[in-house]
């Protein structure tokens, strides 16, 4: 009898974990691709890093009704995994980056030409992101995202928001150098 | 000074970089990518994985057996009995498996250096550098003398040519 009731109470709470983790992946899987993308910028490794940052979440479902804010703690999860598989992958090409963004950038009205000319742009400033230095290059990549405030960045980071806040003036001014190096060059 | 002031940033809600200004292109390139749409059957496929995930206990989970029932005492005992004897067969495997260094029953003295010279350092082999000079024996090499087949001894030069002179210039 004992024994009878043990397990239809596992079962329960196993299947209350389940959907809970549905309503995670339905909630947030969005969110946390494009976090991944934004760092990653290849559609099929972003996916990858969502599957495994959710996989995480299964191994750890036990606590998730502890888990004060279930949209900061995934996007840091993921944050963690797409920086991970950053650090180890080799260096992308600018060239990688115009043709990816060529293909997931809207088209809408741009003539072929002109789209070709805007992913060249946007690689290029991407290029010039890329020479951050990592904390601030880190912060002004999340600060890009509406749904993350300064507070929850420096949730994601592990940061304080005063850090957030000047890491990201720091950003916004070496960029602005950066770019009107760049345009000096050319 | 207050630093949301100094440092404008969104708080929880959307602003652009600085209080004013338009954003930076580096910002603008950002948010375009930050806002681009999933793809499409996303959600779908996380699911599936991670329900495929979840029905392999085995790579989900660290551990997947179910937990032990220590209801019975005697469950408890043999466990612990098991536990006990597994220490101690391995203590006494390993005991018995190891022994002492025995104490060498020759003492190797340690060799003495010739007054005046060089010893070899304790080297196994010694490479010969010089060929030294090779000691022949000479009593080893000449026979000795036999006593019968001596010859008798040569006479003094004045004996000799006294004995001449005796016997005249042919000797006769």
């Amino acid at each position: 009898m004992e024994i009878a009731e043990k397990t239809v109470h596992d079962r329960a709470r196993h299947q209350a974990e389940e959907e809970a983790l549905a309503a995670l992946v339905s909630q947030y899987a969005g969110t946390i691709y494009r976090v991944a993308y934004s760092v990653l910028r290849n559609a099929a490794d972003a996916e990858d890093a969502v599957q495994e940052t959710y996989l995480r979440v299964l191994r750890h479902r036990d606590t998730l009704d502890q888990v004060r804010d279930q949209r900061v703690w995934l996007v840091r999860i993921v944050w963690n995994i797409v920086l991970d598989r950053k650090r180890r992958a080799k260096t992308r090409p600018e060239t990688d980056d115009v043709a990816e963004l060529a293909r997931v950038l809207p088209a809408a009205g741009l003539s072929a030409e002109q789209r070709a000319a805007a992913a060249q742009h946007h690689a290029q400033v991407l290029a010039c992101v890329e020479q951050l230095p990592a904390k601030e290059r880190q912060v002004l990549m999340l600060s890009a995202f509406d749904e993350l405030s300064s507070v929850e960045i420096a949730a994601v980071l592990g940061i304080t928001e005063s850090s957030v806040r000047s890491r990201l003036f720091r950003a916004r001014n070496l960029i602005a150098g950066l770019l009107n190096h760049s345009r000096s060059l050319k | 000074m207050n630093a949301s002031k100094q440092y404008p940033l969104k708080n929880n809600s959307r602003q652009s970089g600085r209080m004013g200004e338009p954003p930076s292109p580096a910002e603008l390139t950002l948010r375009l990518i930050a806002g681009l749409p999933a793809p499409v059957g996303l959600e779908g496929r996380v699911e599936a994985s991670v329900r495929a995930a979840a029905k392999e206990p085995g790579k989900a989970r660290l551990l997947s057996w179910p937990a032990p029932r220590w209801d019975s005492a005697w469950m408890r005992g043999a466990a612990a009995a098991a536990i006990v004897f597994v220490v101690v067969g391995g203590g006494w495997g390993v005991y018995s498996r190891v022994q002492p260094a025995q104490q060498p029953r020759v003492i190797a003295m340690p060799r003495t250096v010739a007054p005046g010279g060089f010893s070899n350092a304790g080297a196994m082999r010694t490479p010969q550098t010089l060929n030294g000079p090779v000691v022949t024996h000479p009593a080893a090499t000449v026979a000795p003398p036999v006593a019968s087949q001596t010859k008798p001894a040569r006479p003094k030069g004045r004996k000799v040519k006294a004995a001449t002179a005796a016997m005249g210039p042919n000797g006769r």
